[in-house]
C-alpha cells in the first residue's frame, strides 16, 4: 500500500504546535511507515505539492493577506484539512490584537517594545498586508479541528491515527483541551 | 408537607418530593444534569438554559433547574435533542465576549470550559465580536472583566439574596447587556461592601481575585475547612493554599454563614503589614534580644515565682482558642493564683439567654438589636438581619443612642432607655429574635428578660471566643497598675496607648503576641504567638456551637502554639 501523503504549514503561529508534532518522538517514526510528509515549514520543501495530498495540516491564525493565500493553496491541494491548535481553531493569542487599532498594535510590536532599538514597522510588499486576525475556518472550509495550546503529541497522534484508519476523529477528554 | 412524587428520569423510577425541581430530584438520585447559572445557594432563574431536559407532554425543552416535579412525569436528560440544544447554547455563550482559555485565570476551574469539554466543542460555530468591553478594576480586592462574563447573574443573586446588599444588577439590553453596580457606577465607588460573595460564586474568570489570580488551579491547591477568627460569628471558611502559601479564603456554603464572609474575614488578612515576631525576645541592657524558648520562659517563670501571687496579673484576648483559654485559667488561676481576666468584654454583666442561631434569625418576624452595631462589627450577622427584613418581611427594631448603621433598614429606632416599648412589640410578634451587645445598659437588659421563653437570644460578643471566655468566668477586669508581674496574651490584637501605659507600670511585663507593636516594644519578655491560619483547635461561635479551627499552613520553624507554651511555663513554676 502506498503511503498517505501529508503536508503541513503554519500561519500566524508561534511554532509550538509543530514542536508538539515533533514531540510525538518515536511514534513519528512509526507513523512514517504509513505516511509521507511532503512539505512542512521545517523541511526544505515548504509548499504542498501540485498533485495534492490526502491530509493538509495548518497551524496558526489568519492575520495577513499572505496567510489567506497559504490557507487557500493548502485547501486546494488537500482532501482533508486539519485545523491544528488554538490559534488556527479559535483565533488564539493573535486574536487579542483585534482589541486594538492595527497601527497601534504594529507600533507596539515593532517600535515600542522595551528591547527594541530604532524599530521599523515592516511594510515590504512581499510580506502581505496585516488584516484583523481570525480563525482558519473563516477563510477556508475546515474538516477536522484539534484545539489546544499546543495540542498534546498524544492528541495529534490520535487524530492522525484516526484519519489513517479512515475514521473522523471525535475529540474527548484528555485530547480536548483549550489550553 | 413533603409528599412523595413518583417520576421517571431516563426511564429510571425516582421518588422525589413535592417542591423539588427536576434538577434537585435528579441530583439527589445521582443523575447528573449539567448546569451553569444554577447554584444551590441562590434561587434558580433558568437563565443559561444548559440544564434543559425533555419532559413528556411539555412544549419544547424545559430548564431542569426551575421546573417542579409532578406525579408521573417522564424526563429525558441526555436525549439527542437535549444534547443538540446544549451544544447550541454553548456555541451561543462562546460567541459573545472573550472566552479564550489559554490566557484566562479560570482555565482549568471554569464551569463554562468544563461544559465545552463535556459536550466536545472542538471549534466555535459563530463569529464573536472583536469589540472588547472595558475591564473594571476600581474595586480594591478583585477585578471585573466583562469580556469573560456570561450573564448567569449568580453574582447578582448572591449580592441580593445572600449578602442582602442589592448592589449588583444589569444594564443595557441584548448583546450589550452587562452586570453593573448601583445602576451603572464603577464598582469601586458603588454601595458594594466588599464581602466577596460574588467573586466566590462566579463560574467563569469574569471576577478575578487580585491576590490569588494565576496562583494555582483547584487541582494544584489544598482546601482546609476552618473557622474565621475575626469576630464571634465564627463563619465557616475554607482556606485555599498552595505549597504552604495562602491564596484566598472562601466561605463555606454548608455552614451557618451560607458561604458569605465579610471584608475582614475574606480580604483583610492579605493586607497585613505588621512585622511578625519570629523568636522569643528578652530585654537585656535595655534592648530586646532574641533568646531561646527556655531562656524566655525561665525568665517569665522566675518573675512569677519571685512575685507574691496577688501581685501577678494575667490577661488574655478572647480571640484565642478553647484549649489556650482553659490552659491560661489552669496555669494563672489554678497554679499561680494570680489575678486573671480577658482584654475584651464578654457580655458577663448580662443574665440573658444565649443559643439563638442565624437560622432563627432568618425565620424571625421581629428582630431587636440592642447595644451593638452588627453591620459594622459582625457584618455577616448584619447581612442576615437585612435578609430577614428585606426578603422575609421581618420587622427590625434598633436600640441605639448613637448613629447606627442599621437604622436606615429599621422599622423603628428607639433610644436605649425605652426598652419596654421593644418588649411590647416582641411580645406581640410570633417569632422574635433579640441580638444584644455590650452597650446595652444592664438595667435595660433586665427588661428583656421577660422575653426569655418567647424569643431567641443571640449574644454579640465583641471578640471571637467570647462565648467560651464567659463560660470560663473570665471577665474584662484589666487593671495591671498595681501588679508587679504582668503576662498579656494578645495574639494579633492591639492594646490602646492608655492600656499599654498601665501595663508598663509592672516591674516585669511579658507579652505573648503575633506581631511587633508599641506594646511589645516596651515589654521585658516577648513570646511569639501564632497567626490566624496556623491555629489548630476549637472555639465556640456566638450560637454556642463548638467549631473546629484547622491549621492551613505549616508552623514556621521554632513557633510553639500558645497552649503548649503555657503548659511548658506551668512546668517551670
Amino acid at each position: 500500500m502506498s503511503k498517505i501523503r501529508i503536508a503541513t504549514d503554519w500561519l500566524a503561529a508561534c511554532a509550538g504546535c509543530h514542536m508538539s508534532l515533533l514531540d510525538m518522538d518515536e511514534r513519528l517514526i512509526q507513523l512514517l511507515e504509513r505516511i509521507e510528509i511532503t512539505s512542512s515549514p521545517i523541511t526544505d520543501l515548504k509548499h504542498p505539492p501540485r498533485d495534492g495530498v490526502t491530509v493538509g495540516i495548518l497551524t496558526g491564525a489568519i492575520n495577513t493577506t499572505t496567510h489567506i493565500q497559504v490557507a487557500r493553496l493548502m485547501r486546494e491541494r488537500c482532501q482533508i484539512l486539519v485545523s491544528l491548535g488554538d490559534c488556527s481553531v479559535l483565533g488564539g493569542v493573535p486574536l487579542m490584537r483585534n482589541h486594538f487599532d492595527l497601527e497601534e498594535a504594529l507600533r507596539r510590536a515593532y517600535v515600542e517594545t522595551e528591547s527594541t532599538v530604532d524599530g521599523i514597522i515592516p511594510r515590504s510588499e512581499e510580506l502581505g498586508r496585516p488584516i484583523p486576525a481570525r480563525p482558519l475556518n473563516q477563510v477556508v472550509k475546515v474538516d477536522v479541528y484539534l484545539p489546544g495550546c499546543p495540542p498534546s503529541p498524544e492528541a495529534i497522534h490520535y487524530v492522525l491515527d484516526e484519519l489513517l484508519e479512515g475514521r473522523r476523529p471525535v475529540l474527548k477528554d484528555p485530547f480536548l483541551k483549550y489550553d | 408537607m413533603d409528599k412523595v412524587v413518583n417520576i421517571r428520569i431516563n426511564g429510571r423510577h425516582i421518588r422525589a418530593r413535592t417542591g423539588q425541581t427536576v434538577l434537585e430530584a435528579a441530583r439527589a438520585a445521582g443523575i447528573d444534569i449539567p448546569s451553569l447559572c444554577h447554584h444551590p445557594s441562590v434561587k434558580p432563574i433558568g437563565a443559561c438554559r444548559i440544564c434543559v431536559v425533555e419532559i413528556e407532554r411539555q412544549r419544547g425543552l424545559q430548564t431542569a433547574c426551575t421546573f417542579p416535579v409532578f406525579e408521573g412525569m417522564r424526563v429525558e436528560t441526555e436525549s439527542e435533542k437535549v444534547v443538540e440544544e446544549r451544544k447550541f447554547v454553548l456555541q451561543m455563550l462562546f460567541s459573545e465576549g472573550n472566552h479564550y482559555c489559554p490566557f484566562c485565570e479560570a482555565s482549568g476551574d471554569c464551569e463554562l470550559q468544563a461544559l465545552a469539554y463535556r459536550y466536545g466543542l472542538d471549534h466555535w460555530t459563530y463569529v464573536h465580536p472583536d469589540e472588547a468591553k472595558p475591564v473594571d478594576g476600581t474595586r480594591q480586592y478583585f477585578i471585573m472583566d466583562y469580556n469573560r462574563c456570561i450573564l448567569c447573574r449568580r453574582c447578582i443573586r448572591a449580592c441580593s439574596e445572600l449578602a442582602a446588599n442589592h448592589t449588583l444588577g444589569v444594564k443595557f439590553r441584548g448583546a450589550k447587556t452587562i452586570v453593573c453596580a448601583d445602576g451603572g457606577v464603577p464598582f469601586g465607588s458603588s454601595s458594594c461592601v466588599n464581602c466577596g460573595t460574588c467573586l466566590q460564586i462566579c463560574p467563569t474568570g469574569a471576577l478575578i481575585d487580585r491576590v490569588s489570580a494565576y496562583g494555582g488551579r483547584e487541582s494544584q491547591t489544598e482546601r482546609t475547612p476552618s473557622v474565621c477568627l475575626f469576630c464571634s460569628v465564627g463563619c465557616g471558611s475554607e482556606i485555599v493554599t498552595r505549597a504552604g502559601r495562602i491564596l484566598r479564603i472562601e466561605g463555606d456554603w454548608e455552614e451557618h454563614n451560607h458561604g458569605v464572609l465579610c471584608e475582614r474575614g475574606r480580604f483583610l488578612p492579605f493586607q497585613e503589614t505588621r512585622r511578625r515576631i519570629e523568636t522569643p525576645l528578652l530585654r537585656r541592657e535595655g534592648t530586646l534580644q532574641p533568646v531561646s524558648w527556655e531562656e524566655a520562659l525561665e525568665a517569665l517563670a522566675q518573675a512569677i515565682r519571685n512575685t507574691p501571687e496577688k501581685k501577678v496579673g494575667a490577661w488574655t484576648t478572647c480571640r484565642t482558642l478553647n484549649l489556650t483559654l482553659s490552659e491560661f485559667v489552669a496555669v494563672f488561676l489554678g497554679k499561680v493564683g494570680a489575678n486573671v481576666g480577658v482584654l475584651e468584654l464578654t457580655l458577663a454583666r448580662f443574665k440573658l439567654p444565649m443559643g439563638g442561631s442565624l437560622k432563627d434569625l432568618l425565620a424571625a418576624d421581629t428582630i431587636l438589636v440592642t447595644g451593638a452595631d452588627p453591620l459594622s462589627d459582625h457584618p455577616v450577622i448584619g447581612y442576615h438581619i437585612k435578609r430577614a427584613c428585606m426578603h422575609n418581611g421581618a420587622k427590625l427594631i434598633v436600640f441605639s443612642d448613637n448613629h447606627h448603621s442599621m437604622s436606615r433598614f429599621a422599622d423603628r429606632t428607639f433610644p436605649l432607655a425605652e426598652m419596654e416599648k421593644a418588649v411590647k412589640i416582641c411580645q406581640e410578634s410570633a417569632v422574635p429574635v433579640v441580638l444584644y451587645g455590650e452597650e446595652t445598659p444592664p438595667d435595660q437588659a433586665e427588661k428583656l428578660a421577660v422575653l426569655q421563653r418567647k424569643a431567641h437570644f443571640i449574644p454579640l460578643f465583641p471578640a471571637s471566643n467570647g462565648f467560651h471566655a464567659k463560660a470560663l468566668g473570665l471577665r474584662a477586669t484589666f487593671d495591671p497598675t498595681s501588679m508587679d508581674t504582668v503576662y498579656l496574651l494578645v495574639e494579633d490584637t492591639e492594646l490602646s496607648e492608655e492600656k499599654i501605659r498601665q501595663a508598663r507600670k509592672a516591674k516585669f511585663l511579658a507579652v505573648h503576641a503575633t506581631f511587633h507593636s508599641p506594646l511589645t516594644e516596651v515589654a521585658d519578655c516577648v513570646l511569639p504567638a501564632l497567626l490566624w491560619c496556623e491555629h489548630e483547635g476549637s472555639l465556640y461561635n456566638l450560637e454556642g456551637k463548638k467549631v473546629a479551627v484547622r491549621r492551613a499552613v505549616p508552623l514556621p520553624e521554632g513557633m510553639i502554639p500558645e497552649n503548649e507554651v503555657l503548659t511548658q511555663l506551668a512546668a517551670l513554676l
